[in-house]
Order: C-alpha cells, then sequence, then structure tokens
C-alpha cells in the first residue's frame, strides 16, 4: 500500500514538472530573443522580498497582501497588493501608487507614490508584505508548538509525550537544560525564555524557507531585515543587562598602563568587540541560510540556462543531476536550519553570560 | 540590493512580530514547560532511587525471612518445653493432692472404725453384762431345784455364750 502510494505521488510530481517544464519552454519560444533566462533577476526575485505571494506553477498569478503606507502628507493608505503588482498604478484617494521600475531612487519593485511632477516618492510602507506574512506565520506555529505542549502538561501531568510534542520536549531540553542552564546559571530561568523564543522562531523560519510553496518559501532568515532585528535584540539584552563589571573590563581592562592610558587601544578593541558580537550574530544566519536557498535555486537555473544554451535534451538531461544536487542541498539546509538556529542561541546566551560577570566570580576563574 | 538594504516596514513588522512572541511565550508557555519538565525530571529521579531501595529490600527480603522462621521455630520449642514442664508439674500437683485427700479420708475412716469398735465393744460389754444376768437368773432359779441342774445349765449357758462370741 505504501509503495502504491509512494509511486501515484512521484508520478504526480513527475508530471507537474514535465508540464511545468512544457510550460516554461513554450513561454520562453514565444518571447523573443531579449526575454532570455536571466539568472541574477530570477536569484534575487525569489530571494527577495514582495508584495504578492506567488502560487506554484503560475508567472503571473500572486496571493493579493494588504499594502498599508504612510503617503507623503501623511495619509494612511490601506489596498490589496494585486492593485500594483501586475504594474498598475492606484489612485486610493489623492494619492497614487506603483511599483517602481526605474533603478534609479534604489527601490526597484517597491511600492512608490507618484507625485504631482512624475517624480517617485517612498512612503512609510507597513505593507503586510510576503516576508511579514512568513513571520506572521512562523510566531503563530512557535505558539501553535509551544501552547499545545502547555496543553499536554497541563491535561496529562507527568506523562511523556509522545510524537511531535515528545521531539519538541526533546529539542527544548537539549537547547535550555544541555545548553542554556551550563551557561547561565542560576541566571537561566530569567534568560531562557527570550532565548528558547529566538531559538524556536529561528528555527522555524528556516524551515518555512525550504518549503517551496505557500506558506513557506519566503526567505525569511535570509534577509538582513530579520536577522538585524534579532541580533539588535541580543545586543540590547546584553548590555542593557551588563553588571559593572562588564563595562569596567572593557573600558578600563586588566591590561599594562601602556595599553589604555596614552592611547585607548585595548578600551578601543573591547568597544569594537561589543558591536562586532551581534554583527556576526546577524551575518552569519543571513549567509547560511541565504546561501543555502541561493545554491538551491542556482542548481534549479542550470536546467534553464543549459536547455537555452543547447537543446531541449540537453536541459532534461541537467534536470535529472540538478534536482539530485539541489534535493542533497535541501537536506543538508534542514541541518544548516537547526544548526543556525541552535548557533544563533548559544551565541546569545553566551554573550548574555559574558556580560554578567561580577568581580568575585572573576576573581576565581583567573586564580 | 534590497536583500542588503534592511526595509523599515519589515524591520518594524519583525521587531513587533518577535516582542508579541516572547511576552505570549515567556508568559505562558517557557516557564510552565520548564517547570514540568523539571517535576518529571525530580519525579523519574526519585522513582528510580525508590525502586533501587525497593530491590535491595527485596534482596534483604528472604534472609529476613530466614531469621524471622528461625526466631519462630525457638519460640515455639521453647513454648512446647515450657508446656511440657507444666504438664507434669500439674500431675505432680494432683498427685500430692490426690495423696492428701486419701491419707484424710483413711484417717477419717479410722476414727470412725475406732469410735465403731469402741461402741461395739461398750455395746458387747452391756450385752454380756445382759446376758450374764439373764443366766444368772436362770442359774439362780434352778438352783431352787437342783444343784446339779444348776451346774448342767450354767455349762450350758456358758456354752450358748462362747458360741454366740
Amino acid at each position: 500500500m505504501k509503495k502504491v502510494i509512494t509511486a501515484i505521488v512521484a508520478l504526480v510530481i513527475l508530471g507537474l514538472m514535465a508540464w511545468g517544464y512544457a510550460q516554461s519552454a513554450q513561454h520562453s519560444h514565444h518571447q523573443s530573443e531579449d526575454s532570455k533566462v536571466n539568472p541574477k533577476e530570477t536569484i534575487f526575485e525569489h530571494l527577495g522580498d514582495a508584495y504578492g505571494w506567488e502560487v506554484p506553477f503560475s508567472h503571473s498569478m500572486r496571493i493579493p497582501l494588504p499594502i498599508i503606507a504612510f503617503a507623503q502628507d501623511g495619509s494612511l493608505h490601506c489596498f490589496l497588493s494585486s492593485r500594483v503588482t501586475s504594474g498598475d498604478t492606484y489612485q486610493d484617494g489623492d494619492a497614487t501608487f506603483k511599483l517602481s521600475t526605474s533603478e534609479e531612487g534604489g527601490y526597484k519593485g517597491k511600492l512608490v507614490q507618484v507625485l504631482g511632477d512624475g517624480s517617485e516618492y517612498r512612503p512609510w510602507d507597513f505593507s503586510i508584505t510576503k516576508n511579514v506574512l512568513g513571520i506572521l506565520i512562523a510566531a503563530a506555529l512557535v505558539i501553535l508548538m509551544a501552547m499545545s505542549l502547555r496543553k499536554w502538561y497541563k491535561r496529562q501531568g507527568m506523562k511523556a509525550p509522545k510524537g511531535f510534542k515528545g521531539m519538541l520536549e526533546v529539542v527544548i531540553d537539549f537547547v535550555y537544560t544541555d545548553t542554556i542552564k551550563p551557561i547561565m546559571g542560576k541566571e537561566a530561568p530569567k534568560y531562557g525564555p527570550y532565548l528558547l523564543t529566538a531559538f524556536f522562531f529561528i528555527l522555524t523560519m528556516n524551515l518555512l524557507g525550504l518549503i517551496v510553496i505557500f506558506p513557506g518559501g519566503a526567505n525569511l532568515t535570509g534577509n538582513l531585515a530579520v536577522t538585524m532585528v534579532l541580533a539588535l535584540i541580543t545586543f540590547a539584552v546584553t548590555n542593557l543587562t551588563g553588571t559593572k563589571h562588564y563595562w569596567k573590563e572593557i573600558f578600563w581592562p586588566d591590561v599594562p598602563m601602556a595599553l589604555k592610558c596614552p592611547v585607548p587601544m585595548m578600551p578601543l578593541i573591547e568597544f569594537l568587540g561589543i558591536l562586532t558580537k551581534p554583527l556576526a550574530l546577524m551575518v552569519r544566519l543571513f549567509a547560511n541560510m541565504l546561501g543555502g536557498h541561493m545554491v538551491v535555486i542556482v542548481l534549479i537555473l542550470l536546467i534553464m540556462i543549459f536547455a537555452e544554451m543547447f537543446s531541449t535534451a540537453v536541459g532534461a538531461g541537467t534536470a535529472v543531476i540538478s534536482v539530485a544536487l539541489s534535493v542533497f542541498m535541501l537536506v543538508l539546509d534542514t541541518l544548516i536550519s537547526f544548526i543556525q538556529a541552535f548557533v544563533f542561541t548559544l551565541l546569545s546566551t553566551i554573550f548574555i553570560s559574558m556580560a554578567h560577570v561580577h568581580e568575585e566570580e572573576h576573581k576565581v576563574v583567573t586564580e | 540590493m534590497e536583500l542588503f538594504k534592511p526595509e523599515f516596514g519589515l524591520v518594524f513588522w519583525m521587531f513587533l512580530a518577535f516582542a508579541c512572541l516572547y511576552f505570549i511565550l515567556a508568559k505562558w508557555a517557557w516557564p510552565f514547560i520548564i517547570k514540568s519538565m523539571d517535576e518529571r525530571a525530580t519525579l523519574i529521579d526519585k522513582g528510580v532511587a525508590y525502586a533501587q531501595e525497593a530491590k535491595s529490600h527485596l534482596d534483604n527480603a528472604k534472609a529476613e525471612a530466614d531469621a524471622l522462621l528461625a526466631d519462630a521455630r525457638k519460640q515455639q520449642a521453647d513454648i512446647l518445653r515450657d508446656a511440657a514442664k507444666m504438664k507434669t508439674e500439674i500431675i505432680e500437683q494432683a498427685k500430692a493432692d490426690a495423696a492428701l485427700e486419701a491419707k484424710k479420708v483413711t484417717d477419717a475412716a479410722q476414727v470412725s472404725i475406732e469410735q465403731a469398735r469402741k461402741e461395739s465393744e461398750h455395746q458387747l460389754r452391756q450385752d454380756v453384762g445382759a446376758y450374764a444376768l439373764q443366766i444368772a437368773e436362770q442359774v439362780i432359779r434352778r438352783n431352787m431345784q437342783d444343784d446339779k441342774a444348776q451346774r448342767d445349765l450354767v455349762q450350758k449357758m456358758l456354752s450358748e455364750v462362747e458360741s454366740k462370741n
């Protein structure tokens, strides 16, 4: 029975792939020479944010999402993204909106307000874009998971959870009991909730990014804005809760006088260290996730590129290798999703606990 | 390259989403989950310790039972011995009591026999006296007739008395 189902699913997937491929081949045949495969544009279109959410097997259809923007005069405008995604301009009240097509302002593809003189003004854009919706979905999933486990404990008491909840518990135990607790010691209950939240939020966003169709497919942790917020929160927690001794270590460290008195070399290095820590957090997560997505997209694009350069048959041949490699990459990305979420949590834990040094503890360590 | 240029809207929503997520989970989920997990861990630890203790108890149980059995046997033997002793004592006591009682009874019997003998002796004496008087009366009466006859009568009377006694 299982084998039959597997075979049917495989056949359906293969059929859809063949159909999609035939369509895209036909599509490129119909188009003139200048609409060749543009790898760079395709890659950044897939990795970037958008005002709609793609639907599988369609180039034009998008799930419309709400656009929320403050125009130049400060008025609030809300409308569905389907009004502008096809390249139209949309008149909402006395403001006209469209998606910018010019490279000039540096916001190509973003929502702009067309002013009276024809110039473009980038409004305060609070739209629920694809990435924002992705973030909200990830947050909702995390709440759902945590609450389901909470409900289990409420109902079943001391019974060990099974299945997905059991797996969740193992992960929580691994992150909290085996990682946060040994590092933070008795401060673990205070900062554990933040670190656990960060871990599960990042993990969910990472994994959602690997699923190609809605509600996945948004490149969340491969977007600098997302990792920046996460890193900034860790930065804020680290420095706002830092002890007196932590600040003394930075501005007046235990080094020979010559290194800190006339020219404050060590304090400068230490101070830079404060800034590089969150920067490293931000870039590490961003680059790892972006890289993974990019490799998969490039591997798939190879099929189109080869098909265009040589023949459809070569493209089909490449497809076998490309799909096999991208499956491997996606499996690897699943691992990386977990590792990066864990590394972010681990480093945040270490940074926060390092900001909580006390004179006495420090002395014990140095002795 | 918009990927490297953080969008304000995205930053805003991300921060809002994370803040909400944190407050919800930090208030209702994580502390409760961690507490429950810790509680279960302690329960399991206690359970293991209890099981080990129970096992060691079980291992000792046979020895304890043997000791108990031996003790019981000893007590049983003691009780049996005491009972036997008590039995002989009771029998001895009963024998002694019986002997005493028997002696009393024989003494009383002897006394009454003695009395009866004395009474009968007294009676005999009176009877003999009475017979003697009767004989003397008869003798005196015959004496009036014949000496010989008197003597014969006395002889006859005496032999009668003799044969009676």
